[in-house]
């Protein structure tokens, strides 16, 4: 809190210099029997301890924590469904949207269900991301959420700051009435199955999708150019 | 509630462990006389030695070196913070205490350096001419009262030599010495600087802490420190014993500033000046640098006894001293009397710490102002106005009516605050308000 100082010069009393410091001494004297005798009120929320006997204001940090604002974007987690397997279906939009590049997602099917994906793998390498929560954000699924309100507890060895799915899955379940795999529940029939995976084959052998009609630009290739960038930078 | 029970619990205990404490150091040195007398010497030097062992090496080091952790505690308090505590035995932090053993491990295993251009003989001479002197000052104050053990009369303290004060003012002109040495053999232009700071401001003080006693000296017409305590037990008004700062309080507060100042810590710590220079020991490392250290607050302890036994009133216990003295048996009764100067000398560390903490170091100019332009023509007055007293009235009456007046213009002056915080921020607010609206 900012205050104004009086800027008149010291009276006689003042200029006496020992008066001055016999007061000061007492206040600091009243200050530390108050802070020796009588234990600390240790509420993590500062502001509000009580400070009528003990005025300590310290947090004892590792084992008292203060508590975050709840917008605070703490470590990552990934929200589980109920029944506990991640809401992620691997749609790599946080991947996507990640300035630092620190996500790395490989996704895979779920057994029997010809629509739904979910990443086999889950990687965020703490070390490279910047906090910015862009991840949370981009999130469709609302499956990515930085609300631990803890830091990435430090590590002796770069390896532990890389976090995958079995340590970022954690944290309360959520769910939602509209979720799609709440909905779906019936069971769909072999034949229907197999044309639905076909249909959802990424690229069909003739593509007919916009992009790769239009001159100079094509998915296929642009995909294929990179692969033999990629081998090109193996050699 | 339960930290409060605790305290007091705690403090009950420390001070019935120094009557303890004291009863056992009289045994030993009544032993040491014992000793003496068979071996055929004057008894005195058995209990000197004994003393030399219990008061200097074993009370005087344990109290310094318990105050460079009660530094910590002491100033965390002060600034609403705990202090050292991650130490832990058995779940407890013991109040900070293993950080003792932490601190010497350390100061042991560090690496010794040396400058390469250091003066060979005068570097390594110089925290011991820090440290010795220092640690010889104890030995003529007195810490208890005389008492008959096992036949023999002994009392605890080292030395009792008739030229008491002047050993006093001899051995802390002498440590001036260890720190100038020390800045000038390190050959580092810091390390020299605050060599000489040191040496002028000490050598400036000393003249002050000097006169500042001679009205003490006028007032009880000796300079022996044991019998200058006694004569501290005697009544001058109605009950009240002729302290020395009853007698002389503008000479206790001349005393005490200036001890401080010998002291070479904050306010006055300029020769150390840790964010500017690091000061005359700045090239020391490892236990040479920890001798020092040591010496610092082996001052602060010895300038605390030297206060309480010139102005104190030494080993009396002040209150309640003709009930003990006649329900406690003699030995008992001693062991009080030493807890108590013990309990003084605990209570101005912890004073000379709560100044250190509370006030910001002065510039040069300051120190040597107040100390030639307030303390030396205090103590110049109080010794105009001592000698006078003592002249007029031999019974010292006079001089502790005089005394009585002194603190009661000292407090009077300390609470009639001129302005309070808040009216006078109360009306500059209005004035700022009034200056913005007239632009």
């Amino acid at each position: 809190m900012a205050y104004q100082i009086e800027n008149q010069p010291a009276d006689v009393r003042e200029s006496l210099y020992f008066p001055e410091i016999f007061r000061a001494i007492g206040i600091v004297v009243r200050t530390f029997w108050r802070n020796a005798f009588f234990s600390r009120d240790a509420n993590p929320d500062v502001i509000s301890r009580d400070l009528s006997h003990s005025r300590v204001t310290t947090i004892q940090y590792p084992e008292e924590k203060m508590a975050y604002a709840p917008g605070y974007r703490g470590l990552h987690r990934l929200v589980p469904r109920a029944d506990g397997s991640p809401r992620c279906v691997a749609c790599y939009m946080c991947a996507t949207a990640c300035p630092a590049q620190c996500i790395y997602i490989e996704a895979g099917e779920v057994e029997g269900d010809p629509i739904e994906k979910v990443p086999t793998r889950f990687v965020i390498d703490e070390l490279r991301c910047v906090v910015c929560g862009f991840c949370v954000e981009a999130c469709p699924k609302d499956a990515i959420r930085m609300d631990t309100g803890e830091h990435p507890p430090p590590t002796y060895d770069r390896v532990g700051q890389i976090y995958d799915e079995k340590r970022l899955l954690r944290g309360p379940p959520v769910s939602y009435d509209y979720d799609p795999w709440l909905r779906r529940s019936a069971q769909i029939p072999d034949a229907a199955m197999k044309k639905m995976r076909d249909l959802a084959r990424p690229f069909a052998k003739d593509a007919k999708d916009e992009f790769s009609q239009t001159p100079g630009f094509s998915v296929r290739t642009l995909a294929s150019e990179a692969k033999g960038r990629a081998e090109g930078g193996k050699q | 509630m339960k930290r409060f029970v605790g305290m007091w619990l705690v403090i009950g205990a420390v001070l019935v462990g120094m009557v303890l404490l004291f009863q056992g150091f009289y045994l030993l040195a009544g032993l040491g006389a014992v000793v003496a007398a068979r071996l055929g010497a004057p008894p005195f030097y058995g209990s000197a030695i004994a003393n030399t062992i219990t008061l200097m090496a074993v009370l005087l080091m344990t109290v310094a070196a318990l105050l460079t952790v009660a530094e910590r505690k002491w100033s965390a308090a002060m600034q609403d913070r705990i202090g050292a505590n991650r130490i832990r035995v058995f779940g407890t932090a013991l109040g900070g205490v293993p950080y003792l053993l932490a601190d010497a491990l350390k100061m042991l295993t560090k690496e010794a350096t040396y400058p390469a251009a250091r003066s060979r003989l005068l570097f390594e001479l110089a925290p011991v001419m820090a440290f010795a002197p220092t640690f010889a000052l104890f030995a003529v104050v007195p810490v208890g009262p005389e008492l008959e053990v096992f036949g023999q009369k002994v009392a605890l303290v080292v030395a009792n030599p008739d030229v008491g004060l002047l050993w006093i003012f001899a051995l802390a002109g002498l440590s001036v010495y260890g720190t100038t040495l020390a800045g000038w053999a390190s050959n580092n232009r810091a390390g020299l600087l605050g060599g000489v700071r040191a040496a002028s401001q000490m050598i400036s003080y000393e003249v002050s802490l000097g006169m500042s006693l001679v009205g003490v000296m006028l007032a009880y017409r000796t300079i022996n420190l044991s019998d200058m305590v006694l004569l501290q037990g005697n009544a001058v008004l109605g009950p009240v014993p002729a302290l020395g700062v009853l007698l002389q309080p503008l000479g206790f507060l001349v005393f005490f500033t200036s001890s401080f100042a010998e002291t070479k810590r904050a306010p006055f710590d300029l020769p150390e000046g840790e964010s500017e220079i690091v000061g005359y020991f700045v090239e020391y490392s490892g236990m040479k640098f920890g001798m020092m250290f040591l010496a610092e607050f082996m001052e602060v302890v010895i300038l605390a006894g030297v206060v309480t036994a010139v102005f104190l009133g030494g080993w009396h216990p002040v209150i309640f001293e003709g009930w003990l003295r006649a329900n406690l048996p003699p030995m008992l009764f001693a062991g009080v009397c030493a807890a108590s100067f013990l309990v003084k000398v605990i209570l101005l560390c912890w004073l000379q710490l709560i100044i250190r903490w509370l006030l910001p170091r002065f510039r040069f100019d300051q120190i040597q102002a107040l100390c030639w332009k307030m303390l030396l023509p205090g103590a110049l007055l109080n010794l105009f106005v001592t000698g006078a007293a003592v002249l007029l009235d031999p019974s010292l009456q006079l001089l502790a009516w005089i005394g009585v007046a002194e603190i009661v213009a000292i407090f009077g002056v300390t609470a009639a605050a001129a302005r309070t915080p808040e009216a006078s921020q109360h009306g500059h607010d209005q004035g700022h308000a009034a200056h913005a609206a007239g632009h």
